[in-house]
């Protein structure tokens, strides 16, 4: 355990994200000095409230934004560009799924990009369709989806890659609370079947209490870091109701109230 | 339904209308200003029988589709590179936006110059009204790509001409089809100035010869037939946009309601 632990580890050191305000002549940070060690396999939330850098942090894992200065290494290697060892779950699931192709077809996407045999393209589409629960809709297109499909059409996308860390922006943001539940709990089994690592970003309390392993709290930005972070070693499935689900929830919900 | 409602009801009475309008016309002014409806038959009549009329539509026809073709070809991998690459498209954009404002028409003595009296300067001047609407649609197609989907391609592995080929060109293919849809008009607009200034065949040398003889009655066949041509061409364009790229979100302009 301990060696896959080590395996596709995460680890981030007085990681920063600035930009220049020429105006004032000025350097903002939206993170400023993060330390963070995320092990292989974990599943870890990145809490806070909405323009505190948490999607920032999560798209400079995913290597889409730069970093100002700090480390970033992803399994001992800095991160500099995306790849296919990251996958990302939009929040969106409308701009990032691909209309023109079949559920099927954006399933197998990085699939095809890598010029897997046909054949196999299909043996691993399928299997990711049965564990998302899509087995049915292969030939849909995703207009034809409703928003907590789409969202399952895209984390069978990113699966299907075979990625060791899942990047995932407040994924279930928009879908609507029953939906949202089936989700989560969904995401959960699968987290569970296939030993990824998992970053999740959300603002919802409750959603980072029924998910995580461990919730780091970002403050309000600018100059946004992970003020402290809190183990949650409760047993799957968790149960919203129980007391120490209660106690918990109220001790992060004290962070936001100051 | 009323019987006024219904839809080939109210349309032939349309029409009636028209004719009777027309008509009306043609009796107060006169035919030589106003040829009436009937005279005009005799006029397209007369000229479909010596052949000129079939002639004159299908050359004036070849040009544009000629024209059109080769201007669509050489716009789309053109538009796409300046869109993709943002070097060329910083130089790239004002030059556009400067010759746009150049009618085609202001070109044909030029072109003249340039390509000789022949079927090459009429074909470059239909290329020249195709090319600039094209390309301008394309670039604002793949500048509307969302960047999620561009970024998910990235992250599951897809290289910059994968990205190219797999995404961008199928999220601008609706863009890419209303660029020749449009330019198909103003094709038909540059053909016909060209034709009056410089041809001795072609729909446009009709209308404008016909003013030696006053044959207004012929200069009404040809403004019909230019409508008549103009309208099944987009009409078979929009088909075609409805029946083979529907998965790219291509949309009949026509035939929607709202």
């Amino acid at each position: 355990m301990t060696l896959l632990a080590k395996q596709n580890a995460i680890h981030i050191e007085q990681l920063r994200k600035s930009y220049s305000e020429p105006s004032v002549g000025d350097v903002h940070y939206i993170i400023k000095d993060v330390d963070l060690v995320i092990k292989g396999g974990e599943f870890f939330i990145l809490l806070g409230p909405s323009g505190c850098g948490k999607s920032t942090l999560l798209n400079m894992i995913a290597g889409f934004v730069s970093k100002s200065g700090g480390n970033l290494r992803v399994n001992d290697v800095e991160v500099n560009k995306p790849g296919r060892d990251r996958a990302v779950v939009f929040q969106q699931a409308d701009s990032s799924l691909f209309p023109w192709l079949t559920v099927r077809q954006n399933v197998e996407f990085g699939l095809r990009m890598k010029k897997t045999p046909k054949e196999e393209q299909r043996l691993i589409s399928d299997r990711y369709i049965r564990l998302v629960g899509l087995t049915g809709h292969e030939e849909k297109f995703p207009k034809e989806l409703s928003g907590g499909m789409k969202q399952r059409v895209q984390l069978a996308r990113v699966l299907a890659n075979d990625p060791a860390i899942l990047l995932m922006d407040e994924p279930f943001g928009a879908l609507d609370a029953m939906t949202r539940r089936t989700m989560q709990k969904e995401l959960v089994n699968i987290w569970r079947e296939t030993h990824k690592t998992v970053i999740f970003v959300t603002h919802d309390i409750q959603e980072a209490l029924l998910l995580g392993e461990r919730i780091g709290i970002m403050s309000v930005g600018p100059s946004s870091n992970i003020t402290d972070i809190y183990d949650n070693s409760l047993s799957y499935p968790r149960d919203v109701a129980s007391q120490q689900f209660y106690n918990l929830y109220n001790t992060i919900q004290g962070h936001f109230e100051e | 339904m009323r019987w006024i409602e219904k839809k080939w009801v109210s349309v032939s009475l349309l029409w009636i209308a028209v004719l009777c309008i027309w008509q009306l016309g043609a009796v107060v002014y006169g035919p030589d200003v106003i040829p009436g409806p009937w005279s005009t038959l005799k006029g397209g009549q007369e000229l479909l029988a010596d052949g000129t009329l079939t002639k004159y539509i299908g050359i004036s026809f070849y040009r544009v589709l000629v024209g059109w073709v080769l201007g669509s070809l050489v716009a789309i991998p053109v538009g796409l590179i300046i869109g993709k690459v943002n070097v060329i498209r910083i130089f790239a954009e004002p030059f556009l936006n400067f010759i746009r404002f150049i009618p085609p028409i202001a070109f044909i003595t030029l072109f003249l110059v340039w390509f000789g009296i022949g079927e090459q300067s009429k074909i470059a001047l239909i290329m020249y009204a195709t090319f600039f609407i094209v390309v301008l649609n394309i670039l604002t197609g793949v500048m509307s790509v969302e960047e999620d989907k561009i970024r998910s391609a990235r992250s599951m592995g897809a290289s910059e001409w994968q990205i190219l080929l797999h995404v961008i060109v199928p999220a601008t293919i609706p863009y890419i089809f209303t660029g020749v849809r449009i330019a198909m008009g103003t094709s038909y607009m540059a053909i016909i100035g060209a034709e009056m200034i410089a041809s001795n065949e072609g729909v446009g040398y009709l209308i404008w010869n016909s003013r030696l003889f006053f044959r207004t009655d012929w200069i009404f066949v040809g403004l019909f037939c230019l409508g008549f041509m103009g309208f099944f061409t987009d009409r078979l364009l929009g088909w075609f946009g409805k029946k083979v790229l529907f998965r790219y979100g291509v949309v009949s302009v026509a035939g929607k309601r709202r």
